[in-house]
């Protein structure tokens, strides 16, 4: 219980820092206008295709923005601790590391909560407005024939998976922060594995033809090691109006969990060693 | 009863990149730490002060040797909960108020939202920032920051207080300002280890010490014994007139005794500047509440040259 309670205060004191840094306003105030902007396409008439186009647009945002406030907050908000020698005041309190990573972890966690909680809204808000309008429309009224069709429900969940996935993003991020020297490499470093994990796969299809066994072996262990994250491009569903599959959720939130409680644990032996 | 602090045969290293080369930072250190001692650790820069620290707060884990805290292994965490520490120039959560920062290390350190208020409230009267708590600390001074460090470590009335460096880059007033916190810290129960450059300071308030030199404590024991004058005797008087300095030469000199030296004490630029500025009651030593002008006679029995000033 205890060490609960020294999770939520240091977890509540990285937000707070965070919500004061201007790198997350400025993200958000960029993410909510392009959200916002891709209202302003429909000069270009996309008829009904319009709604694809802004939830494409929109999640494509939430996505970029989202997963740039994961790794460089997380990185800032570590690295802060560190050159400050804030982390030698409150680790020479009863305080363990794992208490520490972990409160650092939910506090920048709950940081991007709130970032993908307004965009998503945000979102929801627009696509809203414009299908009341393209409803209102002659050329379009046939489109609707039993109301509106955006999965608004839906919205939801995927926002909440696309927070998932930047959840295992910043426990990557700790991982690295918990030997890294400098925050700049923190950050570059977490972006290529980023990247690995946007690109895998294409290692997972390779790995079924290589027949070089060890080759095979090292596909399958990056396989494993790196998270497959198109899984987690479920905003199709939304833009072509299918409802989202339980399976679908239910899977990605136990990959989702799997890899957090891993990476956390990788971070706290990666920072175990580390001289404060 | 358990020392505050026992440290037996302590050896830290620290490898060197990724060959076999280590650096010995803390070398068969042995230390004993008295509850309610005002203990000074000494050392030139490298001397392995901060290792040692380092290892007492759980911060580093010994290579050999042992360290406890209150008879608990200093790296499990249950021997913290007694110990408050000031790190050396302290950086605390600029975008905190001093209060705000006061109030969430209490809760760190186990105390309810409301004690740890209460007790806030209490240790920022008491190191005399009352008026500047609801401030950010990133506005606060060199003195102030160390005064709120100060508060920090103490909101959880821990028995054992770490101070490094707590007058770094601080004014004269300010300095004085912490040796007397120390002084009424020691009154308060509490024991105090406390690393500093400062000498003069050191020689003020503390009761015991430990010089480090490349890792080896060298030299360590009550403060009175270690800078005893070896062979002298110091008598004060108050304005002893010429005619009776000479009178007393020759008696002394009958008694096979040279006076080596008569002379008025000198103060220290410290105590004449808080004089100065009107803060004469923050002048402290050891064993004396300030100092007294009059003569001192500095006698060695077996000395041969006698010199007058």
């Amino acid at each position: 219980m205890n060490s609960l309670r020294i999770i939520r205060l240091i977890a509540g004191n990285t937000f707070l820092e965070a919500v004061r840094q201007k790198l997350f306003l400025f993200l958000v105030f960029i993410a909510a206008a392009f959200i916002v902007s891709s209202f302003y396409f429909r000069d270009l008439d996309f008829g009904f295709s319009e709604l694809k186009f802004i939830s494409d647009f929109g999640f494509g945002a939430i996505v970029f923005f989202g997963s740039i406030l994961s790794i460089a907050g997380a990185a800032q908000l570590f690295f802060n601790e560190i050159e400050n020698r804030t982390a030698l005041t409150i680790l020479a309190k009863p305080v363990r590391r794992i208490e520490f990573i972990l409160g650092k972890f939910t506090g920048v966690w709950a940081v991007v909560l709130a970032f993908t909680a307004m965009m998503t809204l945000l979102l929801m808000a627009i696509l809203w407005y414009r299908e009341g309008i393209l409803m209102g429309m002659e050329r379009f009224a046939r489109d609707f024939p039993e109301g509106r069709k955006v999965l608004y429900g839906d919205i939801l969940w995927v926002g909440f998976l696309q927070w998932l996935k930047f959840g295992i993003l910043i426990s990557i991020t700790m991982i690295v922060a918990g030997f890294a020297r400098t925050n700049l490499f923190t950050v570059v470093i977490s972006f290529f594995i980023l990247i690995i994990c946007h690109l895998q796969y294409l290692a997972r299809d390779a790995w079924a033809e290589i027949a070089f066994w060890p080759a095979r072996m090292g596909v399958a262990v990056m396989g494993f090691a790196f998270p497959n994250f198109q899984v987690f491009n479920v905003g199709e569903y939304v833009a072509l109006y299918e409802p989202l599959p339980w399976s679908v959720i239910g899977s990605l939130v136990g990959l989702s969990a799997i890899y957090i409680i891993v990476y956390n644990l990788l971070a706290v032996v990666s920072f175990r060693s580390r001289e404060i | 009863m358990a020392p505050a602090i026992e440290i037996k045969e302590l050896t830290k290293d620290f490898p060197l990149g990724l060959g076999k080369y280590k650096l010995r930072a803390v070398d068969h250190l042995s230390l004993r730490v008295e509850q309610n001692q005002v203990f000074g650790l000494l050392g030139p820069n490298g001397s392995g002060k901060s290792t040692t620290m380092k290892v007492i707060l759980g911060l580093l884990t010994p290579t050999a040797g042992e360290c406890r805290v209150y008879g608990l292994p200093s790296n499990k965490t249950a021997a913290r909960k007694e110990v408050g520490f000031l790190p050396e120039a302290p950086y605390f959560y600029k975008y905190l108020s001093g209060l705000e920062m006061v109030v969430l290390m209490g809760k760190i350190c186990g105390l309810s939202a409301a004690r740890a208020r209460e007790r806030a409230w209490e240790v920022i009267e008491w190191v005399g920032l009352k008026d500047a708590a609801r401030r950010r600390v990133g506005t606060y001074s060199k003195g102030m920051l160390q005064r709120i460090g100060i508060a920090q470590a103490l909101v959880h009335d821990p028995q054992l207080i770490i101070l490094d460096e707590p007058t770094a880059g601080v004014d004269p007033v300010g300095s004085a300002e912490i040796s007397s916190l120390v002084l009424k810290l020691k009154e308060a129960g509490k024991t105090i280890l406390l690393c500093s450059h400062l000498l003069a300071q050191v020689e003020d308030i503390c009761d015991h010490v430990a010089i480090m030199n490349k890792g080896r404590c060298i030299r360590q024991g009550p403060l009175a014994e270690i800078t005893e004058g070896q062979g002298d005797t110091e008598i004060r008087l108050d304005q002893l007139p010429e005619p009776e300095v000479e009178a007393l030469r020759r008696w002394l000199g009958e008694r096979g005794i040279d006076l080596r030296q008569v002379k008025r004490p000198q103060l220290r630029l410290d105590e004449v500047f808080l004089r100065e500025i009107g803060k004469a009651d923050l002048i402290y030593r050891q064993g004396s509440e300030s100092v007294q002008l009059g003569s001192q006679v500095t006698s060695d029995k077996a000395g041969k040259d006698s010199e007058n000033e």
